[in-house]
């Protein structure tokens, strides 16, 4: 297919199933990233494997379950994402009144109105004339935000775009879910995107197959499947039809309004969508595979990623997999989790970074991007520090009680 | 794939690494009957054919393995006698 410029003077190609973009002017300057200081490690929960530790090191070694970082149950998404632009922020000495757009990818939002964003660009002090919206997005959903940030900065109408993204996966997971509560850890992130007026490309390709819309999902989690007894015809017993377990093959006890994840689907559409989306990047923009000095894939789990980077024939020892084996997956923030994680000392030694980054997940959805890292800032893999005036649930409550009564 | 062309012992011996499984895997023998014969060891041998055999194992294939000698057919000329 041959390129053309698109309204914004960007290289855009649009077909049934891919956007291809490049993008000329954007150069991503910092990258923070923070995860819940709760460390799980699968050897401390052996009863959910009969207390044999073969088991556990079978699946250590197939697919790199080992630590995880958790959430405390008061602590949600825009938490970490507004600790991580905080620390960004100061570390970078960014003026806030420079910020043109605030944008969050966030599966797991405070609300359901208004958009998190909102609240965050409260919390941060952002200036008005500073936009803010939410992307929803599942595990390709860093990339996404790039993408749309980059857009906005080619396009003219913004200088400097602070992109924030985090999910608290592990919430709502019961411990004895072995399928989901082994894979998913938390983690928050805040990237800065500036304008450059020296040529930096970067290099997209977003590819959908909607198709597995159902391969992974949470039922019970919206406006489809009532919530609230009280809905507009809603004759179910929530407590009955959306809590009660249900029995799967294996003898797993789950409920509709826990996460469900077809993992043979999920794996299927990774090892035959993945390697195409990321080649047809590479083969649009006639890029070199052996330019590229990491692949900072999704870290689903280690087999996925040693599956991706041996379908794209990548050399695996320039593919980080042990983020996933010392975090677990941290879904949209997996990947700038595992920038930080293996990048940074490489950086500030002068390291000339350019990196093939590729999420995959719900929807089902691919988004990969061939990116340059040289002088980005980088934090490191933080901890997250809940603040002394953190609310609990029932101040949040009791707040709200009393306001409401407040009104008239 | 020429240069991939294995024995059947040999990838006998591979299966038994592949399902992380202590035990010898046999011809003959029932996926079904394997404890091992979980997800993550479907994962891992849809990883493998992909990888060492150039085969995409389609969902339906995968269901309709009944015993390793299905496993065999399936990797046709990349398995010799």
């Amino acid at each position: 297919m041959e390129g053309k410029k698109n309204m914004y003077g960007s290289e855009t190609r649009k077909g049934d199933v891919m956007v291809l973009s490049k993008f000329e002017h954007v150069k991503i300057t910092g990258i923070s990233t923070v995860v819940p200081p709760k460390e799980i490690n699968i050897y401390d929960e052996a009863q959910y494997y009969d207390n044999n530790i073969k088991k556990i090191d079978r699946m250590r070694k197939m697919v790199g379950f080992w630590k995880r970082r958790i959430v405390d149950e008061d602590v949600t998404a825009s938490d970490l994402a507004i600790q991580a632009a905080e620390r960004l922020i100061q570390q970078m000495d960014i003026d806030k009144n420079s910020i043109d757009a605030l944008i969050f990818v966030v599966q797991r939002s405070d609300h359901s109105a208004p958009a998190n964003s909102f609240y965050i660009h409260n919390k941060l002090g952002l200036p008005a004339k500073c936009i803010a919206f939410d992307i929803r997005q599942g595990c390709p959903g860093w990339i996404y935000g790039l993408w749309v940030s980059s857009a906005l900065i080619e396009s003219g109408s913004c200088k400097k775009v602070l992109l924030l993204a985090a999910d608290t996966p592990s919430v709502g997971i019961d411990l004895g879910d072995r399928v989901s509560a082994p894979v998913f850890g938390d983690a928050g992130c805040a990237t800065l995107i500036d304008y450059s007026d020296k040529i930096v490309n970067s290099y997209y390709n977003i590819t959908v197959d909607s198709s597995g819309y159902e391969a992974i999902i949470t039922p019970a989690s919206g406006f489809r499947l009532p919530y609230k007894k009280q809905h507009a015809n809603c004759k179910v017993d929530i407590n009955k039809d959306l809590y009660t377990p249900i029995k799967t093959k294996s003898g797993r006890l789950t409920t509709l309004s826990s996460v469900f994840m077809d993992g043979l689907a999920v794996f299927n559409f990774t090892i035959n969508h993945v390697p195409k989306n990321i080649n047809e990047l590479f083969d649009n923009f006639k890029l070199k595979k052996e330019d590229i000095t990491h692949f900072m894939c999704h870290q689903a789990n280690k087999q996925i990623v040693q599956a991706v980077s041996n379908a794209i024939q990548f050399p695996l020892e320039k593919t980080p997999t042990h983020t996933f084996e010392n975090y677990g997956n941290s879904s949209i923030v997996s990947i700038p989790v595992s920038i930080n994680d293996n990048l940074k000392e490489n950086i500030i030694n002068g390291g000339d970074e350019l990196c093939l980054c590729s999420g995959f997940g719900n929807g089902l959805a691919c988004a990969s991007a061939v990116l340059h890292l040289k002088d980005c800032y980088l934090s490191g893999v933080c901890d997250y520090k809940k603040p002394a005036d953190h609310p609990t649930r029932e101040e949040i409550i009791n707040y709200w009680k009393h306001k409401i009564a407040e009104s008239e | 794939m020429k240069e991939n062309k294995m024995k059947k012992d040999e990838f006998l011996v591979a299966l038994e690494d592949i399902l992380q499984r202590e035990e010898s895997c046999n011809e003959n023998d029932k996926l079904e009957d394997y404890d091992e014969w979980d997800s993550l060891s479907k994962m891992a041998v849809m990883a493998y054919y992909d990888k060492n055999f150039k085969i995409k194992i389609g969902l339906n294939q995968l269901g309709a393995l009944k015993t390793v000698s299905d496993l065999i057919k399936l990797a046709g000329e990349n398995i010799n006698d």
